[in-house]
């Protein structure tokens, strides 16, 4: 045993000392910091404001007034939310911070009414700078009253990106779009917005155009029509109230909330991670063995510990990088998680907003679930099935490559879980995640993805019961082969003697 | 004297594949043993089967007493013909790794590494990778790596392939340090000048068989002492010359004799004494090792070779 945790301590120490393994875990994350924070990041300061040029070529009712109104709306709410974000951490300790009004407010207004409640050195909110900037066309680009003749020199113009200085402005700007207002082809027919511009991509500018010009003409319809708009939109804004339960929660708390929602989806994260953890250390098992069997090390090793010995140590080497790896991730989404609420603020905390109540529950959920103990269990029986598997048939093959051809076809099976994770979720008890539970390699990932859905006690009893034998059979029949094989050279073996190693008949 | 290791009618196939039949060998405690023979003739499986990764299909081992080479594991060095190491491990962790599997504790471990490497001229490469090392100083760090436990056997499968002259002498040193020391060294070579200088027994494979087992001038003296003889008259009368098995005339004064096994060639010089021979050249040529072993696999491994 002293030398199965020799060989075990070299292997770990092999793999942790690499730059490219410490790149691995903070990867991971990085990327969920990037996620969560890239978005945050560009609404406050990422996108440059575009400038948008508006020509009303419209003859009844002035429609300019109206667009333009709802491009003030859309950014007081763009500059509140940024207000909403800067005032929290400055709240005194045990104020909250209002909830959001339909209506948005301004928030240099708001400011003034928390003022009592912030703390004295809070400073003053500098709002970011605009989204959309409404500017007067270049003299080159006059609206001369005919559509063709204007839209010819304003293609050419804008083809050329031309920059210009807009009225207000102390700089070059390109032109991110013009919008012309256009009667409809009929008196009664809504009107027309000609949108130019070269980015296609991004549709929110144009979209809102569209939907002040829809909801304005809606309005004068109406009117016409002799019915009341302002009734007609509170008819229309009003909304069914969605309550769901879930009869499987305890008496008087069934109703469904965001943490019943985080529950259902947390282990898919944790099934990412899982296949991530068994994939990536079976292939640096992979790449260990092959090195010592193509560098002849295995030889001297043999010559001191046993075959068993020997793959023991290897598996229990990797098996603890595995744990390194995904103890930094979890741990890593744990700080990140206590980071988000520190930074936050308590007084945050208060608001019912779903992004500062999210690290509250998801760290309300790591801690008094099953996830994580679930997450140990079926990592480490995932983990020593595909391993064992790895290592019987790396210790067949001379070098990399032809490994490759095994293990090509493992990770196409190790695909199906993979491909199970976005479905299982939304039925967690069916016929599939079921049927998919029993057959062993899936089991880890299947069963937790479904951990959260209480699934029946006989399945989860009886799938642990037949993952562990099947590890206990696969570590069996693979010892087998490795001793057979690891020594051996020439050409990788065929299935057929793989059979035979494993009944040794050979 | 105890015999270290000792081979019986030890025989290994792998499927319809021969490649150890009927082995008996034995190697006396201490003494340096040499293990010879061509490719494939089943060297490298003699020496696994010794270490216990292979079973004998028939017959007995006894390695340092025990049937079995890994019970006795850690009284063993190894170090097998094609050499690699771990190439991110320093120079002293490699050895020290090797030793501490092969039982010692990991500070006497590292001790043992550093002053082995010190002692062969390799004190300051303890601290670099495998990886920044030449070829032939990672082979000496191998070579190290399996005697750093004070192993009572050694067996080296090919110790000397690849190492540069001064690198050779080196390992000479090496085993001739060892044994000193009292350890058994069971080396496998092609350089039969090697297996002339260190070894005190031999034997020659061939097949998978022993061809020969004995000391270096047993084996010298399977093939006939060569003499060529040369004499200031022409055609004199040479035949009655005693132990003289074949005669070569190469001119009219100069002969080259074999001759029969067992005969010397101070008799030939006695008797030529005796006949009043003017004598202008008499050089006895001894048989060395690698005419022995050409001798004794040729056939075999020229036909292995060309199959």
């Amino acid at each position: 045993m002293r030398n199965a945790l020799l060989i075990a301590v070299r292997e770990f120490l092999d793999n942790v000392q690499t730059r490219g393994f410490w790149f691995g875990i903070l990867l991971v994350p990085l990327l969920w910091l990037m996620a969560s924070q890239v978005p945050l990041i560009l609404a406050r300061k990422g996108t440059p404001t575009r400038h948008l040029a508006l020509i009303d070529a419209t003859a009844g009712e002035r429609l300019f007034d109206v667009v333009l109104n709802q491009l003030k709306t859309a950014e007081s709410r763009r500059e509140l939310f940024h207000f909403r974000e800067w005032v929290a951490p400055r709240l005194k300790s045990g104020q909250a911070l209002p909830a959001v009004d339909k209506q948005p407010q301004a928030w240099s207004k708001l400011q003034e009414d928390l003022g009592p409640l912030m703390k004295v050195d809070a400073g003053r909110f500098a709002p970011p700078a605009p989204l959309n900037r409404l500017v007067a066309l270049p003299s080159e680009l006059e609206w001369r009253g005919n559509l063709s003749e204007f839209e010819g020199r304003l293609r050419d113009w804008m083809r050329e990106e031309r920059l210009f200085k807009p009225v207000g402005v102390d700089e070059e700007v390109p032109l991110f779009a013009v919008a012309i207002l256009q009667d409809g082809p009929s008196s009664n027919a809504p009107p027309i917005l000609r949108f130019w511009s070269a980015n296609q991509a991004d549709t929110q500018l144009q979209d809102r155009i569209v939907d002040a010009l829809s909801r304005n003409f809606r309005s004068r319809e109406y009117s016409r029509l002799g019915m009341d708009p302002s009734t007609i939109a509170q008819v229309e804004g009003s909304q069914a109230q969605l309550m769901s339960f879930n009869p499987r929660k305890a008496e008087g708390e069934e109703q469904v909330g965001m943490a019943d929602l985080l529950r259902q989806w947390a282990p898919s994260a944790f099934v990412y991670l899982l296949w991530i953890a068994v994939f990536s250390i079976s292939q640096m098992l992979l790449n260990s063995l092959i090195e010592e069997r193509s560098n002849r090390i295995l030889e001297v090793l043999l010559s001191s510990v046993t075959p068993l010995e020997l793959m023991t140590g290897k598996l229990v080497g990797v098996a603890a990088v595995g744990a390194v790896m995904t103890l930094g991730w979890i741990g890593s989404l744990v700080l990140m998680t206590f980071w988000t609420l520190h930074t936050a603020g308590a007084a945050a905390m208060a608001a019912d907003s779903i992004a500062n109540r999210l690290p509250l529950e998801l760290a309300t959920l790591l801690l008094d679930s099953w996830l994580l103990p679930a997450f140990v269990l079926y990592f480490l029986l995932g983990y020593l099935f595909y391993a064992a598997v790895i290592l019987a048939l790396g210790s067949t093959c001379n070098n990399l490559k032809e490994a490759q051809n095994f293990t090509g076809v493992i990770a196409l099976l190790m695909m199906v879980p993979l491909v199970s994770i976005a479905f299982i979720p939304k039925d967690p008890n069916g016929p599939v995640a079921t049927v998919l539970s029993w057959i062993p390699p899936y089991t880890p990932f299947v069963m937790m993805n479904r951990v959260a859905a209480n699934p029946p006690l006989r399945e989860v009893i009886g799938t642990l019961v037949l993952l562990l034998l099947s590890d206990v059979a696969v570590l069996w029949g693979c010892a087998r082969i490795f001793k057979t094989a690891v020594l051996r050279t020439g050409q990788p073996a065929s299935l057929v003697q793989l059979a035979r190693w494993v009944l040794g008949r050979d | 004297m105890s015999t270290a290791l000792e081979l019986r009618h030890v025989s290994k196939s792998f499927g319809r594949f021969h490649a150890v039949q009927d082995l008996s060998l034995s190697v006396p405690a201490g003494s340096v043993y040499g293990f010879l023979g061509p490719n494939g003739a089943g060297k490298t499986t003699t020496l696994r089967m010794i270490l216990g990764m292979l079973s004998p299909d028939s017959g007995e081992l006894s390695v340092l007493g025990s049937p079995s080479a890994m019970s006795v594991r850690n009284r063993v060095g190894y170090l097998p013909e094609e050499k690699g190491l771990y190439s991110k491990m320093t120079a002293a962790s490699v050895i020290a790794y090797f030793a501490t599997l092969k039982g010692l504790s990991s500070t006497r471990a590292n001790q043992r590494a550093r002053e082995l490497l010190g002692r062969y001229g390799l004190g300051a490469f303890a601290d670099k990778k495998v990886e920044t090392l030449s070829k032939g100083m990672g082979q000496k760090v191998q070579v190290l790596a399996s005697i750093a436990h004070d192993p009572e056997l050694v067996l080296l499968d090919e110790p000397f392939s690849g190492l540069d002259p001064v690198n050779q002498e080196v390992l000479e040193d090496i085993l001739v340090d060892l044994k000193a020391r009292g350890c058994t060294i069971l080396f496998s070579t092609h350089v039969m000048s090697h297996a002339e200088r260190l070894c005190d027994r031999l034997i020659i494979l061939g097949g998978g068989r022993g061809l020969f087992e004995g000391t270096v001038s047993e084996a010298r003296s399977l093939l006939p002492i060569r003499i060529t003889l040369e004499t200031a008259e022409a055609s004199p009368t040479l035949e009655i010359l005693p132990g003289v098995h074949s005669m070569e005339a190469q001119s009219s004064n100069r002969w080259r004799l074999e001759l029969e096994p067992g005969a010397s060639a101070s008799a030939v010089l006695e008797a030529c004494f005796e006949r009043s021979l003017r004598l202008r050249c008499f050089d006895v040529q001894d048989p060395d090792l690698h005419e022995v072993f050409v001798h004794l696999v040729g056939p075999s491994a020229r036909e292995a070779a060309l199959r």
